[in-house]
């Protein structure tokens, strides 16, 4: 029998006093919040809440005072709900915070919207697939092929140094897969985001010189497409870079290391390190034939007990 | 988290923490406020380090003959927190009393 188990079967309400509200909600809402916390939380919330509603039964002071029964057991049932609502909302916010999966989300997010305006100024779903095909065949691909090229070869993609290409227990990918999988994806969304608010920008840019030049919109269009690309790019791999090897979420607490002045004699720069504890990354001040690349520093899994909850 | 983010309901329950109450039923019943306003209020205040949780030790508990409660203290940086919102709202002082006995 598990701890949750044992723990509910030591302390159930049932046994703690003679029956009455306290038993409907028991009965009918404990479950059912219980099951709405996170499962890391599940043991204390039920030890906490049980004592808590033990105190709420042999209260008597309490129970002389009340007046209306059915307002109160409605108001602990909300009690119940919210704190489990809360804990599981604030888990979620937990778990989404630097992971792949919310910037792959708030990505895609924006590529829809940028859709859905386009989709508003053309007017008809017909007109918004022809300007699609129309500006992606005719101009984007022309500059996003040679701007990809470029952004690659001048800011190549570290190579993944923690994960020989073993699959972690319970996870069908390899790490290297998931790690190329998540750049994948970003550098395709990312560019289709380009192009997308390309499309919307283009139709004020062409509203503002349309009138006094009608050859400069093609021009602007095209710029437009090449910063959108080159700086997209550039984020895409600037943000690989600095996520960790293991679970891909996005490191944090920064801290200085080492004297800028001594550069030449001992690493200076700056440090981050993965929330659950996974691994450092040295992020050097001077970039120099020693460190081409921020250095990833896998940590023993006997670090984890300082990280996290 | 300053004084000025404070809600009034959470100035009042670090009041009530400051004055010696310290689980979720008996800050209920000085406070007045509902359950699902108390136990919210404490996890966020535990999330940002204002407020602090322990279980009462079993012998004490079973000695007494009732399921171990989970206690809450406030913090170095709740009591600061604290005293900002009580000279905010010196009101808090009159409304809740001084916490005289522990609750069994």
């Amino acid at each position: 029998m598990s701890s949750l188990g044992r723990a509910r079967e030591k302390l159930s309400l049932r046994e703690l006093g003679r029956p009455g509200r306290v038993d409907k909600l028991d009965r009918w809402v404990f479950p059912f919040a219980e099951a709405i916390v996170p499962a890391p939380k599940r043991l204390d919330w039920v030890r906490e809440w049980q004592a808590e509603l033990w105190q709420l039964r042999h209260d008597s002071r309490r129970r002389s005072r009340e007046q209306n029964e059915l307002a109160e057991t409605l108001s602990l049932a909300h009690g119940l709900i919210a704190d489990a609502a809360w804990l599981r909302w604030d888990w979620l916010k937990e778990s989404a915070r630097g992971s792949a999966a919310w910037c792959l989300t708030v990505l895609g997010f924006y590529c829809l919207l940028c859709a859905g305006m386009e989709r508003a100024l053309e007017g008809s779903w017909q007109a918004f697939l022809h300007s699609l095909t129309a500006h992606f065949m005719g101009s984007f691909v022309f500059v996003a092929v040679p701007a990809v090229f470029v952004a690659i070869s001048t800011y190549p993609p570290r190579p993944l140094k923690c994960d020989s290409g073993h699959t972690h227990a319970g996870r069908r990918l390899s790490g290297r897969a998931r790690w190329n999988l998540f750049l994948g994806v970003k550098v395709l969304l990312t560019l289709m985001l380009g192009f997308l608010a390309t499309l919307v920008a283009t139709v004020p840019v062409g509203l503002a010189i349309g009138p006094f030049a009608p050859w400069g919109l093609d021009w602007a269009e095209l710029l437009m497409y090449a910063l959108m690309v080159t700086v997209g790019m550039r984020w895409a791999l600037l943000n690989q870079e600095r996520r960790c090897h293991k679970c891909l979420r996005v490191m944090g607490q920064p801290t200085r290391v080492g004297p800028p002045s001594r550069n030449f004699l001992h690493w200076s720069g700056m440090e981050l390190v993965c929330a659950d504890g996974h691994g450092r990354l040295h992020v050097a001040e001077m970039q120099g034939s020693w460190c081409w690349y921020d250095r990833w520093v896998e940590l023993d899994p006997a670090w984890q007990g300082l990280f996290g909850a | 988290m300053s004084s000025g983010k404070l809600s009034h309901s959470v100035a009042i329950l670090l009041k009530a923490l400051s004055l010696g109450y310290q689980f979720g039923f008996e800050m209920m019943e000085v406070t007045g406020l509902p359950s699902g306003t108390v136990y919210p209020a404490l996890r966020r205040l535990e999330r940002d380090g204002l407020v602090s949780s322990n279980w009462e030790a079993t012998e004490d508990a079973v000695k007494e003959q009732r399921p171990a409660r989970r206690y809450y203290v406030l913090t170095r940086a709740g009591r600061e927190v604290e005293s900002m919102a009580t000279k905010r709202y010196p009101l808090l002082s009159r409304l809740i009393p001084q916490k005289l006995v522990k609750t069994t």
